[in-house]
């Protein structure tokens, strides 16, 4: 029999309805040991005792945060060249985020344009391949920035680093699926990336919620059309983890976007195409399989229209 | 006259039944664009609005209607709208100063109460009602000894619901604290903006004076008190932050005074502060008009004119333009963006009262003290 692949269950976030033991049950996921990662809470890593009452498995802790603050309480020039890479992280954010929102009001405004439709056509495609290319420029950028900072602080130059390496690789080595909280995204995909951990959890089965499942895709995008100084552009953070590949999830959707404004949907969606941007409100259930999508409750794609369409299974 | 009232007056004379449908039909004060008709009705010698709005008249006189009891004034009100007001009536030669008896919109503040009326465009913001899904902070009553003031202050210090000791967390400083929460909702606005993200969580420490016209008015003793007494006790007593910039002083009228006066007097001390309605009045020449309770707070606004420094680096006003403030509000914010203070100012349609500074809460707050919500996926 062939062994199943590991499984990719994804979720919105767990307020105000909690879905998470009920998902976990219908997916399939057996009694095995589940290492819950909770960084993206920071401080409030590990207070784990909530999800403990939702899931009858064994759960233990898998602390990155704390570990990551004890190694650099412990390795002072680690700490400082992390610092100095979030400062250049910061930095490279800002100017693509002035690029980004030029471009993104020209092409707004292509797309609401009316005349030839011939001529609009060309526009649009020219203006969507010009914000493309200004997020794979500012990708490859952070790219930079990260295998700088990888160059010179790596497991052969800290040895505390590589201690905690281990220490985490023996913590999976007893957990058959891992469990990924939401919160803090940055965070998060910090802690994550510091310890290297997107080859370990390939081959394991994953439960993401709202943050900790935008950490699985190939990019990161951050969003929000709701901040109270008004509409925020969509912003690509990093890469992700890479392990649901093609596609864009976007927590919360119901609440952070404005999904009846149909061309800021439909360049959202154009823009990131060919991924595959999808919605995780509360409630929903999103369980990838080999790459497919074997469940999709609540689920919604954006269509190239800027409308919101269920998602059919594979 | 409004469409509701000339259907009503379609008789020549109304009879009671007619008055008493119409006003059992209707909200009062009727709305229809931006005309806004107050009615009232009862016996009486002359009827009055009294809505203390500067540029228009202090009483707009109502008149009878038909020999009926009922009274109505019509003004007109700029879209997104929102005034407090009494009716002044006078029967057998007594005045009275009432609420609008068929309204049942009201304002409190420290002094008793007012009508409001909302005019067309204006709602009460949805983040300034209560939300089931926010979870609450906490209020506590907390005394220490005050060296600036030789006694014993009390102050109310609000934890936010997911408050840990292990935490490390911005001040906000409010002037009026109690006022705040009493009148213009600041407990339920802090747990909603915090449970949006929208604001970090946050400890706010809620000052009230017992003296305010004479502590907030510019008064050293008021500056030293915030900061040799009330930081250092809010430092050793709760997990503060340690930085300038994770510090914000606020408050609203003499209030704004207070706090602009302190970061003045002690810069480098406070990194941001939000100024609603400030009563910045100053003099150009010769004496100002306010009234002696103003004086040492014209002594302090032209002082404060002459030599601005930079008491914080951003900045967050806002004034009704409804009220005579404005001109003096107004007129200081190219003073302070000349130094270089990172400046916010916002006019809305309203006035000198505890709901219009609520309804500014959001934007003010969101803005000195971002919180993550652009970066935390729950």
């Amino acid at each position: 029999m062939k062994p199943r692949t590991p499984f990719r269950l994804l979720l919105g976030p767990q307020r105000p309805v909690v879905n998470l033991g009920k998902a976990m049950t219908a997916a399939g996921v057996g009694d095995g040991r589940i290492a819950v990662i909770s960084a993206a809470w920071q401080e409030a890593e590990g207070d784990i005792d909530d999800i403990r009452a939702l899931v009858d498995n064994e759960l233990f802790d898998l602390p990155l945060y704390r570990r990551a603050e004890a190694l650099f309480a412990a390795d002072k020039p680690i700490h400082e060249a992390y610092r100095n890479r979030q400062d250049q992280l910061i930095e490279q954010q800002n100017m693509y985020r002035l690029r980004l929102r030029q471009l993104t009001i020209a092409a707004r405004e292509i797309l609401r344009a009316e005349g030839s439709a011939a001529a609009i056509a060309e526009e649009r495609r020219h203006a969507i391949s010009q914000l493309c290319a200004l997020d794979r420029h500012h990708l490859r950028q952070i790219n930079k920035i990260y295998e700088r900072f990888a160059e010179f602080f790596n497991t052969d130059r800290s040895g505390i680093l590589a201690e905690h390496i281990a220490a985490i690789r023996q913590d999976l080595d007893g957990a058959d699926t891992v469990l990924i909280t939401g919160g803090n995204v940055v965070v998060l995909m910090n802690r994550l990336q510091l310890f290297g951990l997107g080859q370990a959890l390939a081959r394991m089965n994953i439960v993401g919620w709202s943050a900790g499942a935008m950490v699985l895709c190939d990019r990161i995008v951050l969003f929000h059309d709701r901040m109270p100084q008004g509409r925020r552009d969509p912003e690509v953070l990093c890469n992700g983890l890479g392990l649901v590949p093609g596609t864009v999830l976007l927590p919360n959707a119901k609440n952070r976007l404005r999904t009846r404004e149909t061309v800021r949907s439909s360049l959202f969606s154009r823009r990131f195409a060919p991924a595959t941007c999808l919605t995780l409100d509360n409630e929903s259930v999103l369980l990838m399989e080999d790459h497919k999508v074997r469940d999709s409750e609540s689920v919604r794609h954006i269509a190239r229209d800027g409308k919101f369409e269920r998602v059919k299974l594979a | 006259m409004t469409p509701a009232l000339r259907k009503l007056l379609r008789k020549s004379a109304p009879e009671a039944p007619d008055i008493d449908a119409f006003i059992s039909e209707n909200e009062f004060p009727l709305v229809e664009g931006t005309d806004v008709t107050f009615v009232y009705r009862g016996a009486a010698d002359s009827v009055n609005l009294r809505c203390w709005i500067s540029g228009l008249d202090t009483a707009q006189p109502f008149q009878a209607l038909a020999g009926s009891d009922l009274w109505a004034t019509t003004i007109e009100l700029p879209k997104g709208s929102r005034i407090e007001y009494k009716f002044e009536v006078t029967h057998q030669g007594k005045k009275n100063l009432i609420l609008d008896p068929l309204n049942k919109v009201i304002a409190h503040d420290p002094f008793g109460a007012n009508s409001v009326c909302q005019g067309f465009g204006y709602e009460r913001p949805e983040w300034a009602t209560h939300d089931p899904l926010s979870r609450l902070g906490t209020v506590e009553d907390r005394q220490f000894h005050s060296k600036a003031f030789q006694g014993q202050r009390g102050i109310q210090v609000y934890l936010p619901a997911t408050f840990r000791e292990n935490r490390r967390y911005p001040l906000l400083i409010v002037h009026d604290g109690g006022d705040y929460l009493r009148y213009a909702d600041l407990k339920l606005v802090l747990d909603n903006l915090t449970h949006r993200l929208e604001i970090p969580s946050m400890i706010v420490a809620l000052t009230q004076s017992p003296d305010r016209l004479k502590e907030y008015a510019g008064n050293d003793r008021h500056a030293q008190f915030l900061v040799d007494d009330l930081l250092p006790f809010m430092t050793a007593e709760y997990p503060l932050m340690d930085s300038v910039d994770s510090r914000c002083v606020m408050g609203a009228s003499f209030g704004g005074v207070a706090a602009l006066h302190a970061a003045w007097r002690y810069p480098d001390h406070f990194g941001s502060l939000l100024l609603q309605s400030g009563s910045f009045a100053f003099s150009d020449l010769g004496r100002h008009s306010r009234g002696p309770v103003f004086d040492p707070v014209v002594r302090f606004m032209n002082e404060f004119r002459e030599h601005p420094g930079r008491p914080a680096d951003r900045i967050f006003m806002s004034c009704g333009v409804y009220e005579s403030l404005i001109y003096e509000n107004r007129s200081l914010v190219p003073h302070l963006q000349s130094k270089g203070v990172d400046l916010r100012f916002e006019e809305a349609r309203d006035a000198h009262n505890w709901e219009n500074w609520r309804d500014r809460l959001r934007v003010g707050l969101s803005w000195l003290m971002p919180g993550p919500a652009w970066l935390v996926y729950e």
